[in-house]
């Protein structure tokens, strides 16, 4: 850290990672996120928590930002914005319109000087020092599955749905309103005691803690059985305490299906194995062996417990009947990165922005007050102009 | 101060558009512009623990990773860890007297450093083991090489003739990343291409990542087991430190106290400061405080008649002048109406270019006047600030020539000024009643803007003011 | 004051006057009830152990109840202490516990050995509480400690030694109780 510090004169940068859930802001260089906080803001107003990614419109998201960017400078990593560069690791498949007011949140309102936008799913591979991969980012909204080979994002094959954190969370409410029906139901002959809870309305908190804490991946032989209607032995309940006078029961098979979501295969075949296993088939032949032997997960919800030993059985699953003969590869390997899943992208970031990419690629203040626009490679206009700027 | 309790029944019109109520305004001596905490630019001032007070130099505090050297943080409920020591008798049996050891315990969750196993320290500052990120020596190796690889191919852009271009651009290119550069920051060495030296042994080597096709399995004891949820961390808790998540309770490890900091306040136009903090952190006090509560008017309500929609009602807003300057004030309707959008910009000075604008988007203003308001034609003059008059009872001496109906009592710097307000008739019961008028006074400037002007500045000021006095009780019957 | 009969003091506890003891109640030895305590034995005898401070406008209940299965005699062992404020009406007190100001510990709980109730902690619920249960903070959270909270022997010195200086005390009784 000393000998970078001596080696630039410049304000150390700092690296931004905006999920959907959870925000990673740090100081580039460094080998973790200074923190790890819920993507929320206190509203002044109206003293209700607001999460950023549910904005109203621009104007609201632009307020959004600006109050939750203010905390992530002044109560986290304690540095002015004002002439410091940043790094922001986005989604390839990030909304433009979303990029677009989050740099003018940092250029005008922050006065930064300058972003270099990073994919997240390329820097992910700096975080494991590999060339080719393919990056399976499961976290809060979706899930994202698009192959990098040779450091070159293969966009064509990308793959996302919606199979990630929230769509647990939500399977795990369902699941627990259906629970409390069936005790409501067979309360009529046994003596079953009822706790007086409303399911439907439990404070997404709460949902989410029951999901850290008490939930699991199964296995697969066990999730089949369970979407057969031949359930195993179940799990046993947890009670779980709601403050002091109020108790939930979580039985066991919530405990144990609700993370199934992401693996069911029912209609669709949309599961996150089938994802994968498109993906790499969207590929060039030649790299597929490549990409099969270096699947990179990424995203908190990749770290449940038993996810990837899941998800690993679930592939060889597909590999062996539906896909048979149809991949040009026999073997999945899974990454495991120096990092947790979590801020895997995060790491990347910081990796790269430390080094002389920030000078060279990194978009300065001037060209935006002079453009007025982010350059995008979907934008054709500005792509030919931030080009002809790179030649001169 | 009523006003940090009250809810905002005034509010100013800042120069950015936003509503704030007098005590949450700056203004600028400067530019004579009101400023708030939304358009003034925010500095870090100086670094401090909240729990020791102790204060440190930025670069310092940069260095220490912005945390304190001393206090902890307790990882289980985040409360601050208390030094505790106990005595106990030397292990080996020897007669040197009872040797004090220290742990460190929270006194909120009771959480101890003995719960997670952290051994006992003799000095009770404690050399206590902070953890090391596991991977730091494989991701120093990648710092340093893709750097190399970085300022390797930044040297041979630097050199690179210039191509003509082709008319379009592929997306590897947005970032660069033509096919040669990826294989290059990748670590590979680059295709051989006529002309060039590649020189591999220059790039410090790396051991990237190997992939494994043998994951762990999910634990028995998931199936039959019920989770102990006092021995699971909760996600607050694993995020407090990023680097390790410990998902079990008995690897939680305390970490250094994070700094809190002061702030200082600059005004983005002519980049003056209008708040700066005294650097001791144990002070309250401001080097600079250009808060609009000594420059500005201050309106409080005094009383008003029960709204009802359609219905006149009378309502006596007290003014008051905090300057020591004689002011005199009048009151017209609000002079345009803030729907958003972009107004205020500010001057960019870089470098002797030509001076820029930067327009920044006003905030968004909800609420909107939905009662009429009659005002008093007449200015009000009210004289200068006396702190001395307010303890003399012998009655006021000044001779205004007031009109009764409009002003209705007066002492010192202080009026109350009686206005006529109606609510919209399509108003019901419970409905917020919102009125505004724009305030003109005068303002003496004591700061001398140029060299050439010592004398104190006349100038005319105005401001929008939005009062809601509050609830509609009923109809015009 | 009426002079409650039931009462039985211990040599060596420090039971200020201004206290309120109702009912038949048997306080240990070294046990220190500050004044404005208030301990009410409604239901049944209240048997309290060794070395247990009871702070000022704390309240323990022994309400009568015949629905439930509520011993006759609430017993409380010896090294709680219960700060200022707080309302108990458990079944049972094991030792050293430590119910901190203001938490409220409902009538269908049995409390364990070295429990700590946090500040303000609201339980109703019936249950068992482990031992070295700890509930602190916003929503409760729990956990098990790996040791029993310190017993209090300086202040239990301290106040020994203090509250006869400024306040009446009752005299030890040591004749039979009617149990």
């Amino acid at each position: 850290m000393a000998l970078y510090e001596g080696l630039s004169a410049e304000k150390q940068a700092v690296v931004l990672d905006l999920g959907s859930r959870y925000t990673k802001f740090g100081f580039v260089g460094e080998y973790s996120p200074r923190c790890i906080i819920p993507s929320e803001i206190r509203c002044p107003r109206t003293n209700k928590v607001r999460r950023i990614y549910d904005y109203e419109n621009e104007q609201d998201l632009y307020s959004l930002l600006v109050a939750f960017i203010h905390k992530l400078y002044f109560k986290h990593v304690l540095v002015s914005p004002k002439d410091r560069n940043v790094v922001i690791v986005e989604s390839l498949l990030c909304p433009t319109f979303i990029r677009d007011t989050l740099a003018s949140v940092l250029f005008r309102h922050y006065e930064v000087s300058s972003i270099l936008f990073v994919p997240s799913q390329l820097v992910a591979l700096y975080a494991l020092g590999v060339r080719s991969a393919l990056v399976v980012d499961i976290g809060h909204e979706e899930a994202q599955v698009i192959p990098v080979y040779e450091g070159v994002p293969v966009l064509t094959a990308w793959e996302a749905q919606q199979l990630a954190g929230r769509a647990v969370e939500n399977r795990i409410r369902d699941n627990l309103v259906r629970a409390y029906k069936d005790f409501a139901g067979a309360s009529g002959d046994a003596p079953m005691p009822i706790p007086g809870v409303d399911v439907a309305s439990l404070p997404e908190s709460v949902i989410e803690d029951i999901k850290v804490r008490a939930c699991f991946v199964t296995t697969r032989g066990r999730g089949e059985a369970i979407a057969d209607g031949k359930p195993p032995p179940e799990p046993p309940v947890l009670e779980y305490l709601l403050e002091g006078n109020q108790m939930l029961l979580v039985p066991g098979w919530v405990r144990e299906s609700s993370c199934e979501v992401i693996f069911e295969r029912d209609n669709e075949e949309a599961s996150l194995a089938n994802l994968i296993l498109d993906s790499i088939r969207k590929c060039p032949i030649d790299s597929r062996v490549t990409l099969a032997e270096n699947i990179v997960l990424v995203g908190g919800t990749a770290m449940l417990p038993g996810f990837k030993a899941r998800l690993m059985e679930e592939l060889k699953f597909l590999m062996k009947t539906s896909y048979e003969n149809r991949l040009a590869f026999s073997t999945v390997k899974f990454h495991t990165p120096p990092a947790k899943e979590n801020y895997t992208c995060w790491l990347g970031g910081a990796i790269f922005g430390s080094t002389d990419m920030i000078q060279m690629r990194a978009f300065t203040r001037e060209s935006y007050l002079t453009k007025k626009a982010v350059p995008d490679w979907s934008n054709l206009a500005t792509n030919i102009l931030y080009l002809s700027k790179l030649t001169i | 101060m009523s006003y940090l309790v009250q809810e905002d029944f005034v509010r100013y019109e800042c120069t950015c558009g936003s509503l704030s109520p007098i005590p949450k305004l700056y203004f600028c001596r400067h530019c004579l512009k009101l400023r708030c905490g939304y358009c003034v630019c925010h500095e870090v001032d100086s670094h401090y623990c909240s729990n020791c007070m102790e204060h440190l130099p930025s670069a310092e505090a940069k260095m220490k990773k912005n945390r304190c050297v001393m206090c902890f943080d307790c990882p289980n409920c985040f409360h601050t860890l208390s030094i505790r020591a106990t005595t106990r008798a030397p292990e080996d049996g020897s007669n040197k007297g009872h040797l004090k050891h220290y742990y460190l315990s929270c006194f909120f969750c009771r959480w101890t450093t003995r719960d997670v196993g952290i051994p006992d320290q003799i000095a009770s500052s404690g050399n206590w083991p902070l953890k090391e990120n596991p991977h730091q020596e494989l991701l120093s190796s990648f710092l340093e090489h893709y750097k190399v690889v970085a300022m390797r191919e930044r040297s041979q852009k630097d050199k690179k003739p210039i191509f003509p271009r082709r008319g379009y651009s592929t997306y590897t290119e947005k970032f660069g990343l033509t096919n040669l550069i990826a294989r290059k920051r990748a670590g590979l060495p680059s295709l051989p291409l006529p002309g060039k030296e590649v020189n591999p042994a220059s790039i410090p080597p790396i051991k990237p990542c190997v992939a494994t096709d043998v994951i762990d399995t999910l634990p028995a004891s998931y199936f039959t087991d019920v989770p102990d949820l006092t021995k699971i961390t909760t996600i607050a808790q694993r995020h407090a430190n990023p680097m390790i998540q410990a998902t079990v309770a008995s690897e939680l490890h305390p970490q250094h106290r994070h700094f809190f900091i002061k702030r200082s306040l600059r005004c983005r136009s002519c980049e003056h400061n209008v708040s700066k903090p005294e650097y001791n952190p144990a002070s309250i006090k401001f080097k600079i405080q250009q808060a609009a509560y000594y420059h500005v008017p201050e309106i409080r309500i005094k009383t008003f008649e029960p709204l009802r929609a359609g219905k006149p009602s009378e309502i006596i807003l007290k003014v008051t002048n905090p300057t020591s300057h004689v002011t005199s004030l009048s009151f017209s309707p609000k002079s345009e109406v803030n729907k958003g959008g972009v107004s205020d910009s500010v001057i960019l000075d870089s470098l002797g270019a030509p001076k820029k604008t930067v327009e920044i988007p006003r905030p968004v203003v909800q609420d909107e006047p939905n009662t009429q308001v009659e005002l008093p034609t007449e200015p009000i003059v009210l004289p200068a600030r006396d702190d001395a008059a307010e303890y003399d009872d012998s009655g006021d001496t000044h001779n205004f020539h007031d009109d009764a109906n409009v002003v209705v009592w007066r002492k010192g710097n202080k009026a109350a000024v009686k206005f006529r307000i109606v609510p919209d008739r399509g108003m019901k019961p419970g409905d917020r009643s919102i009125f505004s008028f724009s305030m003109e006074y005068g303002y003496v400037n004591t700061m001398p803007t140029t060299a050439e002007q010592k004398s104190p500045q006349r100038a005319e000021m105005q401001v929008n003011v939005l009062i809601a006095p509050g609830l509609i009780v009923g109809n015009l019957d | 004051m009426a002079l409650n009969r039931d009462l039985r003091i211990a040599t060596g506890a420090v039971v200020c006057v201004d206290s309120k003891l109702d009912g038949p109640i048997t306080i240990g030895p070294r046990t220190v009830v500050h004044p404005k305590a208030c301990i009410v034995a409604e239901g049944g005898p209240i048997v309290i152990g060794e070395s247990n401070i009871f702070e000022e406008q704390c309240l323990i209940k022994h309400n009568a109840n015949a629905n439930t299965d509520r011993p006759r005699t609430l017993k409380i062992g010896s090294n709680n202490v219960f700060e200022v404020g707080c309302v108990i009406s458990a079944k049972s007190v094991g030792d050293n516990n430590v119910f901190e100001s203001n938490c409220f510990v409902g009538p269908e709980i049995e409390v364990g050995n070295g429990c700590i109730i946090g500040v303000g902690i609201s339980l109703e619920r019936p249950e068992k509480l482990p031992d070295n249960l700890v509930i602190t903070g916003g929503n409760y959270n729990r956990t098990i400690a790996a040791d029993k909270p310190p017993a209090q022997t300086l202040q239990l010195d301290f106040l020994t030694k203090v509250l006869p200086n400024y306040h009446h005390l009752r005299k030890p009784k040591d004749r039979p109780n009617v149990l």
